[in-house]
């Protein structure tokens, strides 16, 4: 890959694989987690706990970025292609 | 409920089989070894994909794996469960990192991490203590509790008064005997077969715990219906609120990849593409047995041996702390007994002599958990006191043979140490190994304090020596301030800031936001003055 494509995909690689940490395992669980406290809250979907399945779609966010990054970008010395 | 004492000969027979096979891979790894010190600590920089991979698994997963985290979750819920998520990020270290490390190291005929850093910083003694002062740090209290683990699963196994302290001497010595004999090499070798026996326990031990609750569909339905605290965030306990689970995945990650075993398997990879296959690996199969293995048999616990009666009240004890089912364990430090009492007391039942052959085979692998944990760090802790301060400070003149057999004999006098510490421990009525365990927990926030270093020299290039020297110190000062031993020392003098901020997120985090402004603003500061410290030439 040439420099002027791989400069934009190691950017948007880093942002997302950084998102998943932030949303997945993060302040991001704060939009999913249900209140304990509350007697109405639902705390599964689709059968298992939402909080599990939501740890889940991260990891494969996490796991697409390292398989292009793997793919595309990582040449085998610690640099990028180019 | 099936003791161990009725499953017969077949704990023996694995148990004795497993060890059998570690020996004959230590005696292979001696066959093929060469006596200087770049064989017996980095195998000759030889190392493929297979055994790259799978020793770096080996190192990285100790009983914590397979015994910590499973109870974790069956103390605190599926928050836990989320912690999972901090293995893509040491996965993909191993390449972003790893392979920069293999590369200058290769290059430069680097053997322990303090190689590296005290050359490129230009400090041969300062920065090379210290580095090796983080790396026992690191390496100690994992040793001493790998070692208490093989007594606790033995205890489990076998049956016997002694069953403890003969499993903690025999896990010890083997360990000891496969080091000494043939260096990285068979410490590679063996983990090998003990990476694979702890991916293949992590899912074994998840499928047999849903196995157990009568299949997918009646464990879900079982899990549904756990109590509210254990299906959100911040758990049972509230501790793992999102900033305290965030910080400790992405600095528990990052710490346990630079720690010096780490750092040394990096060194003995053959080329950069077998750290890039490795990462690839590493984060792809690992997350998996963390997701679907292990994270399940705490899931499953709640559900087998419930934390609450049949009012919805936590059973606690007298300092307010929630304590596991009667059957799990009668103390608050006792959840992580959780798999083991699954394993013991429905396996055999539920599947027969081929479920008691299951359940050994699944201690057999906390037990290579804490084997591979163990041998890593006796091994890079034996090049840390023999190369970085022997061949530095005490003999720079002896010969290559002279510091193998010098880094045997460290190997051996710490084992030995280690498991003295053990068996007194198990003896003493203070219980001295509550406390090591706490400090196991807090090696990683020490072996932390290396990435601004480790980042500045491999990427950004701006450091002097004097900011590394100021900011390692002031991350590790900022750790003993939020360590038990310093309320120990202390007191209640700074209790309620320094328990706050315990509370809000990782104490590695604490440690590392210092040690980074201190290490800018010292760097900034030294090159202003116009010396280039070291390290920016």
């Amino acid at each position: 890959m040439d420099r002027k494509t791989v400069r934009p995909l190691s950017i948007l690689l880093t942002g997302l694989f950084l998102l998943a940490m932030f949303m997945g395992s993060g302040p991001g669980l704060r939009l999913i987690n249900p209140d304990p406290n509350d007697v109405n809250a639902a705390f599964t979907t689709w059968g298992l706990p939402t909080i599990y399945l939501w740890g889940l779609c991260w990891y494969a966010v996490q796991i697409t970025v390292i398989l292009v990054a793997y793919f595309k970008l990582w040449d085998g010395e610690g640099g990028d292609h180019d | 409920m099936t003791e161990p004492a009725h499953w017969g000969s077949i704990p023996y027979i694995v148990v004795g089989l497993y060890l059998l096979m570690l020996l004959v891979f230590g005696y292979l790894g001696y066959r093929r070894s060469v006596s200087n010190e770049e064989d017996y600590y980095l195998a000759g920089r030889s190392q493929g994909w297979t055994v790259t991979s799978l020793t770096i698994m080996a190192t990285f997963f100790s009983s914590f794996a397979l015994l910590g985290a499973p109870g974790m979750v069956y103390r605190d819920g599926v928050v836990f469960a989320l912690f999972s998520l901090n293995v893509p990020v040491a996965g993909a270290a191993i390449y972003i990192i790893g392979s920069r490390i293999r590369r200058i190291g290769r290059e430069k005929g680097y053997v322990t991490p303090a190689d590296m850093i005290a050359d490129y910083y230009g400090s041969r003694a300062g920065l090379r203590l210290l580095v090796a002062l983080i790396g026992i740090l690191y390496a100690v209290p994992y040793v001493v509790i790998q070692i208490q683990a093989g007594g606790i699963l033995a205890q489990q196994l076998f049956p016997g008064a002694a069953a403890f302290e003969n499993g903690a001497v025999v896990l010890a010595l083997v360990t000891m005997l496969y080091i000494m004999v043939g260096g990285m090499r068979s410490v590679a070798w063996t983990d090998v077969v003990q990476g694979l026996l702890l991916v293949g326990g992590m899912l074994l031990a998840g499928v047999a715990v849903v196995a157990v609750l009568g299949g997918p569909s009646s464990f879900f339905k079982a899990i549904a219906a756990l109590p509210p605290k254990s299906l959100s965030v911040p758990g049972t306990t509230g501790r793992w609120t999102p900033e305290m689970l965030f910080t400790a995945s992405v600095f528990a990650s990052l710490g346990s990849m630079i720690q010096p075993a780490q750092w040394m398997r990096f060194y003995a990879a053959r080329s950069g593409a077998v750290l890039r296959r490795s990462a690839l690996i590493f984060s792809v199969v690992l997350t998996a047995c963390f997701f679907f293995g292990v994270m399940l048999v705490g899931l499953g616990g709640q559900a087998a041996y419930p934390l609450v009666d049949g009012a919805g009240q936590y059973r606690m004890d007298e300092m307010g702390r929630v304590l596991p089912h009667a059957a799990v364990g009668s103390k608050a430090s006792e959840f992580d007994q959780v798999l083991v009492v699954i394993l013991k007391n429905h396996l055999p039942e539920l599947l027969g002599p081929f479920g008691v052959v299951l359940a050994a085979l699944i201690l057999v692998a906390i037990m290579a958990a804490a084997m591979s944990t163990a041998d890593s760090n006796l091994h890079a802790l034996s090049a840390l006191l023999t190369h970085d301060v022997y061949d530095q400070f005490v003999r720079p003149q002896a010969s290559q043979v002279e510091r193998t057999w010098v880094g045997r004999a460290i190997i051996a006098l710490v084992t030995v140490l280690a498991l003295g510490l053990v068996l007194w421990g198990r003896r003493s009525a203070h219980n001295p190994l509550g406390m090591i365990v706490i400090l196991g927990l807090l090696a990683i926030a020490f072996s932390t304090q290396l990435l601004p270093l480790t980042i500045d020299m491999l990427f950004v290039r701006r450091g002097t020596r004097v900011g590394a020297i100021w900011g390692v110190v002031t991350g590790l000062v900022i750790i003993f301030f939020l360590s038990p031993f310093f309320s120990m020392m202390a007191g209640d003098t700074f209790k309620d800031v320094l328990t706050s901020m315990k509370g809000m997120i990782d104490v590695g985090a604490w440690g590392l936001g210092g040690n980074v402004v201190v290490f800018v603003g010292v760097s900034v500061w030294t090159r202003e003055k116009g010396g280039l410290e070291g390290g920016v030439a």
